[in-house]
């Protein structure tokens, strides 16, 4: 059920930030710098395709958080499923990854297109890799449609568990297309089959910062944005009544 | 009811996605030595064509390009009408789409495909990978 905070905890609330996800987005943000540099000034350009290399430091990044996202919702899914005096936090954390993994998932159509173009000579192919991720991608944009049905909050978070659970099994399926059919994307450069690493070091170690720190953002995102749903759902709790005379009580103080 | 129906929805989409582009590209390309041999490598269909472009066998002239690819020994003609883009050169392998016309593949789209490799760009790699592109 709700666990609505009271009134006078409501009209304290300024915002979603707490020292914590402030000190986090301050290390995000500095990563960020240094990937920019990094990436932009600092790693080679390739033997082969030149500068257009660096997109891979954002491409392989957002691909990777994407995931992560998608398997966060998951898990979350399956706790609000089996904590039920729970539900709603779960829930709450379950649409919020999904909604950042979206937007990392976008990021990554974006970028490879445009890497496709500069490198393949084509900005889209209907190859195993590129179909299954756009799959992916629409499944996603689907499990936020379904969330934005205005039904009971715990309907809502029964039938979104559902569907992220089944959702999150294409994940295996897009990352192996690459192995399973021949493609025109190529293999894994890391953490592929035969466990080699092929990038040149300083590569590598721009790629690693750009996980690294894209994976912060996606936490500062997620935290953020699940208190934002949780603030949204207590004011439709509380009303608008009550928000009120909590603004008219923060007035006369 | 909605949801159930956006949830359909979606998935009859995705499932039309697959059904319609992935079928047609599970395996997105025939290797060149596949071709007339392979199910689904019939040289009387238009067909994607993977191998590598030879070294030294690369002319454009009036607009055709014309180059030969090969793959485990065996080789194939290629005639495209325009310049391929994308890092397109000798010794990289491509894939070729297109319909064989009395052994020449007559192409209307090349792509390259690059490997998963990543070197860094300087004189001394350039130098060793002109040297060694295709051997």
């Amino acid at each position: 059920m709700n666990t609505a905070p009271s009134h006078v905890a409501v009209a304290s609330i300024r915002g979603t930030g707490t020292g914590a996800t402030r000190v986090l987005g301050a290390i995000s943000l500095a990563l960020l710098v240094w990937l920019v540099v990094s990436a932009l000034f600092l790693t080679p350009a390739d033997v082969v395709q030149g500068d257009s290399v660096r997109i891979m430091y954002v491409h392989v990044p957002a691909a990777w958080v994407a995931y992560l996202a998608f398997i966060t919702t998951a898990v979350a899914s399956g706790c609000s499923l089996v904590r039920r005096h729970r539900t709603l936090g779960f829930d709450r954390v379950a649409g919020a990854s999904a909604e950042v993994g979206v937007l990392f998932m976008g990021m990554a159509l974006v970028t490879g297109s445009l890497w496709g173009r500069l490198t393949w000579g084509t900005f889209w192919q209907w190859d195993p890799r590129l179909t299954t991720t756009l799959f992916l991608f629409i499944t996603y944009v689907g499990y936020l449609a379904v969330r934005q049905v205005d039904v009971d909050p715990q309907q809502r978070a029964r039938r979104s568990a559902v569907i992220a659970l089944l959702a999150v099994l294409e994940i295996p399926l897009v990352h192996f297309s690459v192995v399973l059919w021949r493609s025109l994307h190529q293999e894994a450069s890391v953490l592929n089959a035969d466990g080699d690493v092929r990038l040149d070091d300083l590569m590598l170690f721009t790629l690693f910062s750009g996980v690294v720190a894209f994976t912060l953002v996606f936490a500062w995102l997620v935290i953020h944005r699940q208190r934002l749903t949780a603030l949204a759902d207590t004011e439709r709790v509380i009303g608008l009544d009550s928000a009120i005379a909590v603004r008219r009580a923060e007035v006369a103080r | 009811m909605l949801p159930i129906a956006v949830a359909v929805l979606a998935s009859v989409v995705g499932l039309a996605i697959v059904a319609v582009f992935l079928t047609s590209s599970i395996d997105y390309y025939c290797n060149v030595d596949e071709i007339g041999v392979r199910d689904g490598c019939d040289d009387a269909r238009r067909v994607r064509v993977q191998g590598a472009v030879d070294e030294g066998s690369l002319q454009s002239r009036g607009g055709i390009t014309t180059f030969v690819m090969s793959f485990n020994g065996v080789s194939l003609p290629v005639d495209y009408e325009g310049e391929p883009g994308g890092v397109f050169q000798e010794c990289i392998p491509v894939v070729a789409h297109g319909r064989i016309v009395d052994g020449v593949l007559v192409a209307t789209r090349i792509e390259v495909k690059h490997s998963n490799e990543y070197e860094a760009e300087n004189a001394d790699r350039l130098a060793q990978a002109e040297k060694s592109a295709c051997s």
